[in-house]
């Protein structure tokens, strides 16, 4: 994605107070292009040209509005000190800009982490969610000894550090580490190398944290497991 | 004209005018008048508030006001509450300590909002200031009990210590101990932050009992049920009580002991804590309930029918703080019975949950806006919305100044007619017209930036996630919301455009955050290069972002007007743009 900033500023440092309003950069969204017809890409000087032909902005509808209302009553806006570094232009955006462009170069696609959960949502203090885990967890604890789990679905999603794919695992399955870790070693040809294990099993509890499996006893981590993930053993 | 009754005043006549005039935001228009007044003000200012703490640097604070007695500092963004800012980002506090250790030896009062401070903070603090009289840290961290010893030790004239949602190192409970028996002067304490280790309840009960003029007290989850009645029998004179965990063995000598302490508190009129509530135990608190103003139950994980009966004994109630357990059900109770609400604040108990675990909707609120006429300030958690109902509440409330709803699950469409929220939201700007702060949620385009340009025109603080389609929805906030000071914005597909169009504009706001949205690092440089009195801090713990192409986008961006220049105390994670090389690496 390209930036053409149209860096260069004028040279003439005196405008018409109407061409500095940043405020009265009239978009009006039905109709076609506001006061400044003024393409991104062009260069400054036809941006003044084009400026100083603008139509005034009109005075503000005081509420209500017809669909050709202008927005601002512009006699009460202050100039501002500095000019804009881009004059704004009323093309749909689309136009110029893919959409698509933020998800290939955005590490933060809408939904990090392929939905295992955003980091700070729903946005209650951390503080707060302190007190939540010790609720969540004597619920889930509660729940687990009547055999029952707290979502309908048993499975839940592996994934391992260096391997693109992810896979599911029935965790209904298993009443123990020992019995998760084998089956996830044979699901992702794992082994054991002399005796040490090359993998730590983590996993990313309902309070969106990252935890170490073996921290914690097995209802704990089966009472708040959303779902796993494998990471490499640095020791 | 104007220049001859200026100087025909004496300067202590125009200083006893302003000491009337408290408000920060007032003291500021004066201090414009002229330069004489100035002056004067600048001597006679008693309280600084610095709402971003390098937004200007201690230095500079101590040379304008010479004489002041209190001072308050934030630090981080806001959005740090939910861990969106790393760990070592900034916000240290001990440089200002240190400087006005050294200036200000009758400092009194520190208040901090999001700030690290450290055990050699508090004990310089209680080292150097002799008169010193109120600590407020408010979501503060980086501390232990072994600071708070030494201010209970030091402080003698001490009068209030309030530690409300910090981050605590709880060494050791024995920290209390140190306040000296000949200690009196405490009129408030909240350490309801504290751990969940065991608590000296003796130190506690005898502070309470020899600080006469003790009116709040807000005791932590590790005090139990059966010491409250203990504590309480020495402190009738109390406003304001927190509990510690409300939960015990039912057993009716605990009850009687309770309820007979309670209701001799004749002057309560908060309560909070309620931590493990046993529902047995709060008829308890009935007798106190009818001059309670304010309640905060967002511990109490007690279901509707408890929430019901007992808000119905509270007729003056102002503001409730409770989790969504209450219903839509209790909401409807609270309507008819608390005429005078102000705040309403109806918290998640099951936050990550993938369904909905009570019947807690937008009927809710929308019977709380209907019933309740003094209501202004909200903070609500649901799962569904409608613009109908938006619609009907900023109908019946238009004086709302603070709206702030958070639909669980990002994107999520009015539920009757799978629109968007726009025109929801949109009726909420437009009819409130007093709006200061905005929280937005659901599905939303960049026709609600729309409204909230065109109508939002005292709002100051707008809150946005996973909304808009383009630069445009930015551009309109910008370029519309005169009153704007801080912005954050999350998860948007906003990129280089609105803000290099606007870039003017946020000299006239106090910071701008943007995480996960689309500003590119060419921008962020730009942008640092052309605006000396910004400072534009990329945040980025994925690696320096000049390894990247120049047109990636940052992963986060915290730009603040500041007239201290760029700080140096930032962590390898954190690069500031600045006009020399575009790129200050710490």
């Amino acid at each position: 994605m390209e930036l053409q900033l149209g860096l260069s500023l004028p040279s003439t440092p005196i405008f018409p107070f109407k061409m500095l309003d940043l405020n009265s950069y009239g978009y009006e969204l039905r109709e076609g292009l506001g006061p400044f017809g003024i393409n991104v890409n062009n260069n400054c000087d036809s941006c003044s040209s084009s400026c100083s032909s603008s139509s005034s902005g009109g005075a503000d509808d005081g509420g209500g509005g017809t669909k050709k209302r202008r927005l601002f009553d512009e006699e009460n806006r202050i100039v501002p000190k500095t000019l804009p570094l881009l004059f704004w232009t009323n093309q749909r955006p689309n136009d110029e800009d893919e959409p698509k462009d933020v998800d290939d170069h955005s590490s933060s696609a809408i939904f990090k982490n392929d939905g295992e959960g955003l980091v700070g949502w729903p946005p209650v203090k951390a503080w707060r969610k302190k007190v939540r885990r010790r609720v969540a967890n004597v619920r889930a604890a509660v729940e687990n000894s009547c055999g029952g789990r707290a979502s309908s679905s048993t499975y839940v999603k592996v994934k391992m550090e260096g391997n693109a794919i992810a896979r599911k695992i029935d965790i209904s399955l298993h009443h123990s580490f020992e019995s998760l870790t084998t089956t996830l070693m044979r699901m992702f040809d794992i082994s054991d190398e002399n005796g040490q294990k090359s993998f730590k099993l983590t996993y990313l509890d309902r309070e969106g944290d990252w935890l170490l499996a073996e921290d914690v006893p097995w209802r704990t981590f089966i009472g708040s497991l959303k779902c796993i993930k494998l990471i490499r053993s640095r020791c | 004209m104007h220049k001859k009754m200026a100087f025909s005043f004496p300067d202590e006549v125009l200083e006893h005018v302003f000491s009337f005039i408290q408000s920060d935001k007032d003291r500021n228009a004066v201090s414009m008048v002229c330069k004489s007044w100035y002056e004067i003000e600048r001597w006679c200012r008693r309280k600084v508030f610095v709402g971003n703490c390098y937004a200007v640097s201690p230095r500079m604070v101590i040379r304008r006001f010479p004489e002041f007695r209190s001072i308050e500092l934030k630090g981080k963004p806001h959005f740090a509450d939910f861990n969106l800012v790393p760990d070592g980002w900034g916000g240290y506090v001990f440089p200002w300590i240190a400087e006005m250790a050294g200036a200000y030896p009758w400092l009194e009062e520190i208040r901090l909002k999001r700030m690290v401070v450290t055990d050699e903070s508090l004990e310089l603090i209680a080292k150097s200031f002799k008169n010193f009289k109120v600590l407020v840290l408010s979501s503060c961290e980086g501390f232990s009990t072994d600071g708070l010893a030494a201010i209970a030790a030091s402080c003698k004239n001490l009068k209030e210590l309030d530690l409300r949602d910090c981050e605590v190192d709880d060494l050791s409970a024995h920290w209390l101990s140190h306040f000296p028996e000949t200690y009196t002067s405490l009129v408030s304490l909240n350490i309801s932050c504290l751990g969940s280790d065991e608590a000296s309840f003796s130190a506690l009960e005898r502070l309470v009992h020899r600080c006469t003029n003790l009116k709040t007290l807000r005791l932590n989850r590790a005090v139990p049920l059966d010491k409250i009645a203990n504590i309480l029998r020495h402190a009738p004179q109390l406003v304001e009580f927190g509990t510690g965990t409300y939960t015990a063995d039912v057993r009716p000598d605990v009850y009687s002991d309770l309820a007979g302490v309670l209701s001799s508190c004749k002057e309560l009129k908060s309560l909070s804590g309620f931590w493990d509530v046993i529902p047995d135990y709060l008829p308890a608190i009935y007798p106190v309930c009818s001059k309670l103003t304010s309640l905060n139950l967002s511990y109490a994980t007690i279901q509707s029918p408890d929430l019901i009966k007992l808000v119905s004994h509270c007729p003056n109630l102002q503001r409730l703080l409770v989790l969504d357990y209450i219903e839509d059900s209790g909401l409807e109770v609270l309507a008819s019975s608390c005429k005078d609400l102000q705040e309403l604040r109806v918290f998640p108990s099951d936050p990550f949950g993938a369904e909905p675990n009570v019947s807690l909707t937008e009927q809710g609120l929308v019977a709380v806006s209907l019933g309740c006429p003094k209501l202004q300030s909200v903070l609500y958690f649901c799962r569904r919305m409608s613009n109908e109902a938006l619609v009907t509440i900023a109908r019946s409330r238009p004086n709302f100044t603070r709206f702030r709803l958070c639909i669980i699950e990002p994107k999520t469409a009015d539920y009757l007619t799978l629109e968007p929220l726009d025109v929801g939201f949109g009726a909420i700007v437009q009819y409130c017209k007093d709006l200061r702060r905005l929280s937005l949620s659901g599905l939303l385009t960049d026709r609600v930036f729309e409204y909230i340009g065109t109508y939002a025109k005292k709002l100051e603080m707008l809150s946005v996630a996973f909304a808009g389609d383009s630069d445009l929805g930015l551009h309109h906030v910008l370029s519309g919301c005169e009153s704007l000071r801080k912005l954050e914005i999350r998860d948007c597909p906003f990129g280089d455009k609105a803000l290099l169009a606007n870039a003017a504009k946020l000299e006239t706001m106090r910071s701008l955050w943007m995480s996960s949205c689309a500003v590119s690092f060419a921008a962020c440089k730009l942008l640092g290069q052309k605006m000396p009195r910004l400072n534009v801090e990329v945040i980025d713990e994925r690696g320096p972002p000049d390894s990247r192409p120049e047109n990636c986008p940052v992963d986060k961006l915290y730009i603040y007007r500041s007239i201290a220049g760029p700080r140096f105390d930032m962590p390898p994670f954190v690069w500031t743009m600045d006009e020399d090389s575009g790129l200050r690496l710490s």
